[in-house]
């Protein structure tokens, strides 16, 4: 992670060409943050109104006018869509209200609806005297505190504005703060997650060292673990396996180090793919090994691909640049949710070989039957394994599809 | 009302913390991720719960969420749907309410839009016992708060 952060720092709006070298996918992290996610940016539908948002970012733009270099980069380059920050790396104001107690529940909800972004209460022991609680709330760097503030106050009907301080927090803080919750786990017997930054605790067991990086996947998820184990009992050497939703990468470098032949690494976020690259070269996987490519989320074919410009990995791609491998994989794991479970069912299954096993999770315990009446088309004996009301369904595709 | 077995196991509070989430879109980022982060909770482990939960609604539909973070950094969460006003702004299409609530109407409903919106507020954990025709007639009170008209049909 300090690799993709020292790396924002300089230079670096260059296109890219991959290699398999850490540096090289710290370097192609940023611009791949960078130039893809400006392009996704301005393509979501979700910034429906495009032209707050942009004023907004300008507002940004003029706010952090000295803070680095790859500020002043992104606003040399011509095109109107090359934004600097992204909400991933940018900085967050921390604003800390002292209030009184029997207000304090009425404020926090008020203020979120006048612009903070969160508000959090911190339980005091009941032997503290005194009626004063502070409550901490998180504004984006573009926003007016006073005014929100004052907006907060007049809505619950208090007459003053309580006393409260502002500090500016850099990205770096709450990324390194959650870091520090990952620690080793041992998922099967002999099998252990190692956080990049941590030792292994048993070096003799096969390791599959992680840096989750902003992406899905620590390996300490219930639906990671049943992944995990389904994976264990099914690949027995050389198979060809499907991860689709990869994530940080996990389950695609894990097969591997079961011993499968081959993996390939789906996922609609470009976070994940440079999280998995990276994770990749961190195990000592062999590019011919693993394949990790960026899918439209909207399932249409017109996206840019040039996230994936390793030479031997345009065997994969068509012209349009879409993954088309179709009945190729012996094993196919989708961990992702219930609506892209429902939705790509047909894409997800038509990668799987007749009689391959395909599994499917990041599902909780009740939308179990929605998705086994969704997939029964297509799989047969679905046997479902449950752990902490998360569920994980696995079965085998049928022979004959007509 | 807990029990007297919940009482004697509660883990001590460390904070409660509220955020507004869209819909299946948690992500280890802002605002996620400063407001967990300092308490070093799991994150991951809070988007992929959150996500799974609430893929019944809307997309990008924002959310209330309240966290309870405890001291051993474990947690728990509710989550409740979007407020009453934001649901009547945009079934009628508005940025905002009327200017002069009760002089000037903003714009118009019918009985089925606030039907439906009961529905999905009737899903909430602390209105599942209302009846809805209560709910629907706390909902036409806000919207008579807002400046909207609630009619029988369309003419």
């Amino acid at each position: 992670m300090s690799l993709v952060i020292n790396s924002l720092r300089s230079h670096f709006f260059k296109h890219l060409l991959c290699t398999s070298t850490a540096a090289a996918a710290a370097s192609t992290a940023t611009a791949l943050i960078f130039g893809h996610r400006t392009r996704g940016l301005v393509g979501q539908s979700r910034f429906s109104d495009s032209v707050f948002f942009f004023s907004e970012r300008y507002k940004l733009l003029s706010q952090l006018a000295s803070k680095t270099a790859t500020f002043s980069t992104s606003r040399s380059s011509s095109s109107l869509e090359t934004l600097p920050t992204d909400s991933y790396t940018s900085p967050y104001l921390s604003v800390t209200i002292r209030c009184q107690k029997n207000v304090a529940d009425m404020l926090s909800e008020a203020l979120l609806c006048f612009g903070a972004n969160s508000t959090s209460i911190d339980e005091h022991d009941d032997s503290e005297v005194g009626d004063e609680i502070c409550i901490s709330s998180i504004f984006s760097v573009s926003q007016d505190v006073k005014e929100s503030i004052s907006l907060a106050v007049d809505s619950i009907g208090l007459k003053e504005i309580p006393s409260y301080d502002v500090v500016m927090h850099d990205h770096t803080d709450w990324i390194k703060e959650s870091q520090e919750s990952f620690h080793p786990v041992e998922v099967i017997e002999g099998i252990w997650i190692v956080p990049e930054w941590r030792k292994p605790p048993d070096l003799q067991a096969t390791n599959i060292i992680l840096n989750p990086g902003l992406a899905f996947g620590t390996g300490d998820h219930p639906t990671t673990k049943l992944c995990l184990m389904l994976l264990y009992d099914v690949i027995k050497g050389g198979e060809v396996f499907l991860d689709y939703g990869t994530g940080s990468g996990i389950l695609a470098i894990a097969a591997i180090k079961f011993g499968a032949a081959f993996s390939a690494g789906l996922d609609i976020d470009p976070q994940a793919i440079t999280a998995a690259q990276h994770n990749a070269a961190l195990n000592n996987i062999q590019p011919e090994k693993l394949f990790l490519s960026l899918v439209p989320s909207t399932g249409s074919a017109t996206f840019t691909h040039e996230i994936v410009s390793k030479p031997t990995d345009r065997q994969h791609l068509n012209d349009k640049g879409v993954f088309t491998e179709t009945e190729k994989f012996h094993v196919v794991i989708a961990n992702i949710l219930l609506n892209p479970l429902l939705d790509l069912a047909d894409q997800i299954v038509s990668h799987a070989k007749p009689g391959a096993t395909v599994g499917l999770s990041g599902i909780i315990s009740e939308q179990v039957p929605r998705i086994i009446q969704r997939y029964s088309p297509f799989l047969e004996d679905i046997k479902v394994s449950k752990m902490d009301d998360w569920a994980c369904l696995a079965g085998f595709k049928k022979i004959n599809l007509g | 009302m807990s029990t007297l077995k919940e009482i004697l196991t509660r883990r001590p509070v460390a904070a409660t913390i509220r955020l507004t989430v869209p819909a299946g879109g948690a992500r280890p980022a802002p605002p996620v991720g400063p407001a967990l982060g300092q308490y070093r909770l799991n994150l991951m482990a809070f988007c992929k719960d959150f996500n799974a939960r609430t893929q019944k609604y809307k997309p990008d539909t924002p959310m209330a969420v309240v966290i309870t973070a405890f001291k051993d950094n474990t947690f728990e969460f509710t989550v409740r749907s979007p407020s009453v006003t934001w649901y009547l702004k945009k079934a009628a299409g508005l940025e905002k309410g009327s200017g002069r609530p009760g002089h000037v109407t903003a714009s118009s409903l019918t009985l089925k839009h606030v039907y439906e919106i009961a529905k999905v507020k009737q899903q909430d954990p602390y209105c599942q016992y209302m009846p809805l025709e209560s709910i629907c007639k706390s909902i036409i009170g806000t919207a008579n708060s807002m400046g909207i008209k609630v009619q029988k049909e369309f003419d």
